[in-house]
């Protein structure tokens, strides 16, 4: 048993390692995606426990940014299929366990 | 009562019947119906005979109770009086009437039933209610139409008609008919039927204008009342009668413009998160990190050397293959070019002019192949050479004589005659090459001296393209024309070296050390008395330029150096500021000087004054003059005799002299390129074989193989066989340089103690 624990301590170590943002998929510009990947992280940081409040505060800030009608989802586990406004998604990994989704779709 | 009553009745029939016709008519109406009757009858019997023969008999029914009658009875005239009375109608009807407490006649009641009443709409324009509508809506004043109008006045006419028809009707008795009509006025409302109502109206209204004209009063009355409220009649608007009034604008033609923006594009993308996947996604992400950074490592080690070195081993595996089909691919275009020459070939080697037997002291040259190189066309040859090593093969320097047009880009080419169509070998310049010189113990090795002054040595075994030495700088050169280069002995540590005359009035000497020159000033070739006196009490001492050089051949300190001023110099090597001798050889450059391959002693030269010279070493005066009618490029001692020699001039003439032969002529002259086109540059003899290749201003080397006269041996004398034939020269130009000096024997200056003993 207490090899068993002592594995995915080990595990656990690796994967806190991987806490930088990581994006998945993107076709914005390098600097709105930038800007975009480094407001996520804030907010997401600002409310780690809280992802709804992160999620409208991401939302918030890209809709004045870039213009209206920005979705954002945050959480650890969930499925979506979007159709979004070329050239407007951002779908990134942050702190090892939590996505986030940024699209534009008007 | 009774009889009133009748004649009332009869009245009312007339009318009804005759419309109003007198009395007389009365019988007529009753005779009509008997015939009626009449011919009725006969219709029932004889006339059928007659009229309907041809009808099938029609069998007339009677009624089996029909009476018989006599013809009597028949003719009989029976009256018959048709009335309106209905005999149904029981006229004496009574009620009993309370009020009057007696029993009162009930009104007869009339022969029509009314079924419907109903009010109409339409007025009667002469009716006082038409009058106060049309007062009423007087306003809209319209002229009537005349259609209306018309009708107006028929009706009127009608009436007027009227009135003077009953008129005549009641004019038999005017009293009575008055009379009858105040009875009918007073009876009538009792016994007449109600449903006559216009008609008693009328025959009211017609009685009361009879009255009034019976009165006295005149029956116009009326008809003239009738216009008079027509002229204030104003027009009745109904759906028939109607005018409308309306203007139509114009209206404007519309126009719908409209756009449509494109959607901004749209993409589809969709994932699942789950915990698992994003720890995937980090992992392979660092993973690629890592690879990058050892990646990256790589680079900066040394991976890239190995890469070059790859690269270099491959270039060089082409290379080397490259050469080895060079090799093949060369000698497949020697055999070639071999075949296509065949004949120029057969007497490049074996060819004799058999005329030569015939003729005396006269040669002629053939001409063999012509060497060019398609991508020089227009530079004059400066030099040419034969390699010491392969007599066949000869260098060709490409530059050019024009000062004002000076190209910038010159080449070396070299030719063999196994294959005249191309060069060998190509180097090409960015200055005219003016001259060069193969080393004769290292034949790969070429110096060429170039217009701006630079040298360079190529090394032909590889890589020759680029040169082994180049001259760089400004101070690291001739800073004029290089005339004449010449590879000299090796030096005592084995240093090779080369020296190098120029305009600039100065030799150099130039030794190749590890990587670049060595450069030694020989000589400076200052103009005796030829000091100025500057502005300031500066002196400068003019330099001679020099144009060509020539070692000695058998003593390497020794050279010949010609200027042009006409000067030629002897200086020595070891003597830098002094000469050893000046030759006031020329009046213009002298242009080459050659020694004499078997005696040493005697050189000869050439000028653009257009003479050739033979001089005797420390002679002052020349042994022979030749003026050979126009500027002479290029002089040269045949290898193979001591009197025979080679000049070329401009105007495209080869000149072949054999002083044994003769002193004073050459024994061949041959335009060799025409005159007006093409000048000769240079020739120089094949040191094996009896041919000659003479360069000119378009880039071309000719060939030209000497004819059996102009190459004569001399033969050995019957006591003195064992003799060789290169001793034999020697002592033909002894002769025959004994027999000139004789001539100006005074002339002879004793021999200083620097020449070399002659």
């Amino acid at each position: 048993m207490a090899d068993e624990g002592a594995n995915p301590e080990k595990e656990a170590e690796k994967k806190i390692v991987h806490t930088y943002p990581l994006v998945k998929h993107s076709d914005m510009n390098e600097e709105m995606r930038t800007e975009a990947i480094e407001m996520s992280i804030t907010a997401c940081e600002k409310y780690s426990s809280n992802y709804e409040q992160a999620a409208r505060v991401i939302k918030e800030t890209m809709d004045k940014k870039f213009g209206i009608y920005w979705h954002v989802v945050v959480g650890e586990g969930f499925g979506f299929e979007v159709s979004y406004e070329t050239k407007n998604i951002l779908y990134l990994f942050f702190g090892g366990n939590l996505a986030i989704l940024l699209w534009k779709c008007s | 009562m009774p009889n009133k009553q009748l004649q009332q009745q009869q009245q009312l029939q007339q009318r009804l019947a005759g419309g109003g016709a007198g009395g007389d008519r009365r019988k007529g109406s009753k005779l009509k119906i008997k015939s009626v009757s009449k011919s009725n009858i006969k219709d029932g019997g004889g006339d059928a005979d007659d009229f309907d023969a041809w009808i099938k008999s029609r069998q007339l029914l009677k009624p089996d109770d029909q009476l018989e009658l006599t013809e009597a009875e028949l003719a009989e005239e029976v009256t018959r009086v048709l009335t309106t009375t209905n005999t149904n109608v029981i006229h004496n009807l009574v009620v009993y009437s309370f009020k009057d407490s007696a029993f009162v006649q009930v009104p007869i009641a009339g022969n029509t039933v009314t079924l419907m009443q109903m009010e109409g709409s339409a007025l009667h324009i002469d009716s006082d209610e038409a009058k106060i509508q049309m007062e009423e809506m007087g306003e809209i004043g319209y002229p009537l139409p005349t259609l209306t109008g018309s009708f107006i006045e028929t009706e009127v006419e009608d009436r007027k008609s009227r009135i003077p028809k009953v008129e005549e009707e009641e004019e038999e008795g005017e009293e009575k008919a008055a009379k009858q009509a105040k009875e009918a006025d007073e009876e009538m409302p009792e016994e007449e039927l109600e449903g006559e109502e216009e008609e008693a109206v009328e025959e009211g209204a017609a009685d009361a204008e009879a009255a009034a004209a019976e009165e006295g009063g005149e029956t116009a009355g009326a008809p003239t009342a009738a216009p008079a409220t027509g002229g204030r009649k104003r027009k009745l608007l109904n759906q028939f009668n109607f005018c409308e009034r309306s203007a139509l604008t114009y209206t404007n033609p519309r126009r719908s413009v409209e756009t449509q923006t494109i959607p901004p594009p749209r993409s589809q993308y969709g994932a699942n998160v789950l915990q698992w996947k994003i720890y995937d996604s980090y992992a392979e992400d660092f993973e690629q990190q890592q690879k990058e950074k050892e990646k990256k490592d790589d680079k900066r080690g040394g991976h890239r050397k190995d890469v070059g070195a790859k690269k270099l081993d491959k270039a060089a595996e082409a290379e080397l293959l490259n050469k080895k089909y060079l090799k093949a691919w060369q000698i497949l275009e020697r055999m070639i070019n071999q075949n296509i020459y065949e004949e120029i070939a057969n007497d490049y080697r074996y060819w004799e002019d058999p005329a030569d037997e015939y003729r005396e002291q006269e040669g002629t040259l053939l001409p063999l192949w012509k060497f060019n190189y398609d991508r020089i066309r227009k530079l004059s040859v400066t030099d040419l050479l034969f390699n010491p090593m392969y007599y066949d093969l000869f260098a060709v320097c490409y530059g050019s004589h024009e000062f004002m047009k000076q190209p910038n880009e010159g080449a070396i080419c070299f030719f063999t005659v196994k294959n005249p169509s191309y060069p060998d070998y190509i180097i090409s310049t960015e200055s005219g090459v003016m001259c060069c010189d193969i080393h004769p113990t290292y034949p790969f090795l070429v110096a060429i001296g170039m217009y701006d002054g630079s040298v360079a040595v190529y090394n032909l075994r590889e890589n020759y393209e680029k040169p082994l030495y180049l001259s760089v700088g400004v101070h690291n050169k001739h800073s004029e024309c290089a005339w004449e280069i010449k590879w000299g002995p090796d030096m005592a540590d084995g240093e090779i070296n080369f020296y190098s005359v120029s305009t600039d009035g100065r030799v150099f000497n130039w030794v190749l050390m590890q990587n670049d020159f060595m450069i030694t000033t020989i000589t400076t070739l200052f103009l005796t008395n030829g000091i100025v006196e500057g502005p300031d009490g500066t002196e400068v001492q003019l330099r001679s330029c020099g144009s060509c050089m020539k070692f000695h051949p058998t003593n390497p300190e020794i050279y010949l150096v010609g200027t042009e001023e006409g000067l030629i110099y002897k200086c020595s090597i070891a003597y830098s500021s002094k000469y050893l001798m000046t030759y006031n050889a020329h009046h213009l450059t002298v242009y080459r000087i050659d020694f004499n391959r078997y005696n040493s002693n005697i050189f000869i030269s050439c000028s653009g004054d257009w003479r050739v010279k033979v001089w005797e070493d420390m002679r002052p005066e020349p042994l022979f003059i030749f003026d050979l009618g126009s500027s002479v490029g290029d002089v040269k001692w045949a290898p193979f005799s001591s009197t025979v020699f080679a000049a070329c001039t401009n105007e495209g003439k080869v000149f072949v002299f054999d002083l044994n032969v003769n002193k004073y002529k050459p024994i061949c002259v041959q335009a060799v390129v025409p005159k007006r086109k093409n000048k000769l540059t240079r020739l120089v003899f094949n040191e094996n074989l009896p041919f000659l290749i003479v360069g000119d201003d378009k880039s071309t080397v000719t060939s030209l193989k000497l004819s059996p006269n102009l190459r004569l041996m001399v033969k050995p004398p019957k006591k003195q066989q064992y003799l060789d034939q290169n001793t034999l020269q020697v002592q033909k130009l002894d002769k025959l340089l004994s027999l000139v000096r004789e001539l100006p024997n005074d002339m002879i200056v004793p021999d200083a103690p620097t020449t070399t003993k002659s």
